[in-house]
């Protein structure tokens, strides 16, 4: 890597060739305020409040594009520095309405801290603000159907144009009728539609842009807990940040107040879709089941408490006989729960176990521009390459449906007395289950076992259900679909008498007679590192970490915690996140 | 309390200046226009066909007279970009309409050099004549006046410019008024050009 040498405030900063003065400040932990720049979307230099004294330059230069070069002096405190951003501030400030006590980022908004530390006292200006209000036309626009737009907080750093261009691969934003009259605009006021939309939020450094799902919903201040995790939603893993909301458990609502995506540059970079970021309903919906079913006859299913719910199991397999018994495993499994599962199926089945076991998952096109740069696969799982790894599944890689057919065949020549289905994923996991309902109804399968999270017709249907944990609710790894071992944690626990998934596997076996002698899933993480040696992909899965729920304080008193790339590296004195250890794990 | 005597706030001037663009009659360029708008996209790299806005959107109004959101949508699947690019182009511009204009656009630069001699009176002395206000048609569809940003001819300021062919230079509210009679009178053929005038 060619470096080249400068000194910034007195300080020498060695930086890669090519990197921008700004850049170079940032990565040596010197505080330059910027707005249009975003390193995930490149150069702008429209908002000018990064302005450095540069040596042998005449005038003060934006940082953000100068290059660095060998020998720069670079001053960023001197006084014509400080006024002249004082500056720049000031005139931000002209239109922005300063209405932060009831703004969604306020709290959390770069231009509310940077005009806290680098602008001036007051504004000298006397009109009024533009307001956009009134006379049949509103501030508060809609953005889309994800998105609402205030025209009034806007600063035109074009962030949200260039994501669109540039990441997205479709302009749907532009700026309207440029000069005094600039405004984000869309064709035809027609909104954003795109995949991708929810990022728009993260770039605004205002609370121009907001979502609807999480508008007026939380306050940054309200969500003291943070937790890093995976998404898990596809097969491509995103690393995200869960937000907790501050609540008693007995008031109404959600804890979950948002996902954010976090910073991995071999994964998703800075971005997420925005099935991912708005697909968090279910995980505290009224639809989870929370407690262990049981159908006894033709009745009604009945809660009931675990005990009972494991002795009917156990009666029904051995009515059947276990070598009638069938486990459908979504995808969404990890590989604990996989490898818990399929080691109870060998003890049970013998060499019949890789037979038994049949792995599903849901897949969709997701429709996105041709030159999109972040794009969403087709399988909607995290972990098929995982199955894949441990022998669960031979679908090829590159093959976006599941292959059902053998199970299928078995079910419909009526060999299959006992299905076990697994699913701790969203409803719609598993792919297509009219079927299974269709057999189990028709009586061509005798006895269905649900261990899930949601219900669905497939729970309506099953004899005996499972509450198990979603993934926010439990520590699992999963590898995603360019072979990544990863990890989610335990961001809020189950609901009711939910449990998670490996201990109702374990459980289960103990019920069946066959005891798997795991205590927890570290112990099945260790017993995969130890049975698995020899698959590269499984490498590191007994030592995996796991994050835990951190205090996202510190994150506020920075800057805007969507952007944690910058205080990870600026803010060096607060707790960080050190990305290159994590990646080295 | 304003920062200009000319520029009340509240009244509009801090309104959003935005005017969707209406979708019009539908559009679609004739086989020569595309042709002609292929032969200007050969000059440009091809992955830099966005380059052929501006020419794409003037071939619109020589086929239209004015751009519709009908249009703006064409040209952006012509040349192969989004819709709000194109707009963006045609919001900035102020030779590009987005209403219907007279057979006439008179178009009176109003850019530091013709405003220093007079460019105000000239379009004020226009708009008097033809019964209308900057940016308006007259009603039997004949003129268009337009203020307009610089034409380039300073030296003969002021400058106004009909249907961006004819300039008609060192122009004053008499002459003006002439030549907008002349052109009602005669047609294109009282546009005699800029330089038979003789500098005063």
């Amino acid at each position: 890597m060619e470096t080249v040498a400068l000194t910034i405030d007195g300080k020498s900063v060695t930086v890669e060739k090519g990197k921008t003065v700004l850049q170079a400040a940032i990565e040596s932990g010197i505080k330059v305020p910027y707005y249009c720049y975003h390193p995930g979307l490149g150069i702008d230099g429209s908002c000018r409040v990064c302005l450095v004294k540069i040596e042998k330059m005449p005038k003060l230069q934006v940082s953000c594009s100068v290059v660095a070069a060998e020998g720069m002096v670079v001053q960023t405190e001197t006084p014509e520095v400080v006024q002249a951003r004082a500056g720049v501030f000031e005139f931000l400030l002209i239109n922005h309405p300063l209405d932060c006590p009831v703004c969604d980022k306020g709290g959390e908004c770069p231009l509310q801290d940077f005009s806290y530390a680098f602008g001036p006292k007051g504004s000298r200006m006397e009109f009024a603000r533009r307001v956009f209000d009134g006379e049949g036309v509103r501030a508060d626009v809609d953005f889309g159907p994800t998105l609402m737009l205030n025209r009034n907080r806007c600063i035109l750093c074009t962030r949200c144009v260039r994501f669109m261009r540039d990441v997205d691969g479709d302009a749907q934003i532009g700026i309207a009728d440029r000069g005094y009259g600039s405004e984000i605009a869309t064709f035809k006021e027609e909104g954003v539609h795109s995949l991708l939309s929810g990022n728009l939020m993260d770039v605004c450094p205002v609370g121009a842009i907001t979502t609807r799902e999480y508008r007026f919903k939380s306050r940054p201040w309200d969500n003291p807990t943070a937790v890093d995790t995976i998404c898990t939603l596809c097969e491509k893993g995103c690393n995200t940040t869960v937000w907790l909301k501050a609540k008693p458990e007995w008031a109404k609502g959600a804890q979950l107040a948002r996902i954010t995506p976090r910073y991995n540059p071999e994964v998703n970079g800075y971005w997420m879709c925005d099935i991912g970021r708005f697909r968090l309903a279910w995980i505290e919906s009224e639809a989870r089941l929370s407690q262990p079913l049981v159908r006894e006859g033709n009745d009604a299913q009945t809660a009931t408490t675990w005990d009972h719910a494991l002795d009917t199991l156990k009666r029904l397999v051995g009515a059947h006989g276990s070598e009638h018994l069938r486990f459908l495993l979504s995808a969404h499994a990890s590989h604990e729960e996989m490898f818990a599962l399929s080691r109870l199926a060998r003890q049970l089945l013998g060499d019949r176990a890789q037979q038994s076991c049949t792995v599903s998952w849901a897949a969709s096109v997701k429709s996105q521009p041709e030159h999109t740069t972040f794009s969403v696969p087709p399988i909607d799982a995290p972990n098929v390459a995982g199955a894949r790894l441990l022998g669960l599944t031979s679908v090829p890689v590159g093959e976006a449906e599941p292959d059902l057919s053998a199970l299928r065949a078995a079910v419909e020549a009526g060999e299959v007395r006992v299905l076990y289905v697994l699913d701790p994923g969203p409803s719609g996991s598993l792919g297509d289950t009219a079927w299974i309902v269709d057999a189990r109804q028709s009586g061509r399968i005798a006895s269905l076992v649900l261990q899930g999270v949601l219900e669905s017709p497939l729970a309506a249907a099953a004899d005996v259900v499972l509450p198990g944990a979603c993934f926010v609710e439990k520590e699992a790894c999963y590898t995603n679909g360019q072979g990544r071992l990863q990890a989610t944690a335990r961001a809020i626990p189950p609901p009711g008498q939910a449990l998670d998934d490996c201990s109702i596997i374990v459980r289960v076996a103990a019920a069946l007679g066959r005891p798997l002698d795991y205590r927890s899933a570290a112990d099945i993480r260790a017993d995969i590192a130890a049975t698995r040696s020899d698959e590269p992909g499984l490498q590191g899965i007994a030592d995996m970490a796991f994050a835990q729920p951190v205090a996202t304080h510190h994150w506020l008193e920075a800057s805007n915690p969507m952007e944690r790339w910058k205080w990870d590296v600026m803010f060096q004195d607060l707790p960080p996140v050190k990305f290159e250890e994590m990646l080295k794990k | 309390m304003s920062f200009h005597p000319q520029m009340p706030y509240g009244e509009g001037w801090h309104r959003s200046q935005r005017r969707v663009p209406p979708d019009g009659p539908p559009f679609a360029f004739t086989p020569e226009n595309l042709a002609r708008l292929e032969d200007i996209c050969s000059h440009y790299p091809p992955e830099q066909r966005k380059s052929a806005i501006i020419a794409a959107l003037y071939l619109v109004q020589e086929q239209q007279g004015y751009i519709t959101g009908n249009a703006m949508q064409h040209v952006a699947g012509v040349i192969g970009c989004a819709p709000a690019q194109v707009e963006d182009v045609v919001s900035y511009y102020v030779m590009f309409f987005t209403r219907p204009v007279g057979t006439y656009v008179v178009q009176v630069c109003r850019t530091l050099s013709c405003a220093l001699r007079g460019a105000e009176r000239v379009t004020e002395a226009l708009c008097r004549h033809l019964h209308v206000s900057p940016g308006e048609t007259t009603p039997d569809g004949m003129f268009t006046v337009v203020e307009f940003e610089c034409l380039g001819a300073c030296d003969r300021a002021p400058v106004i410019m009909v249907n961006n062919e004819h300039w008609h230079e060192c122009q004053d509210p008499d002459k003006v008024t002439e030549l907008v009679d002349a052109l009602r009178s005669d047609g294109v053929a009282a546009l005699s050009g800029c330089h038979l005038v003789k500098e005063r």
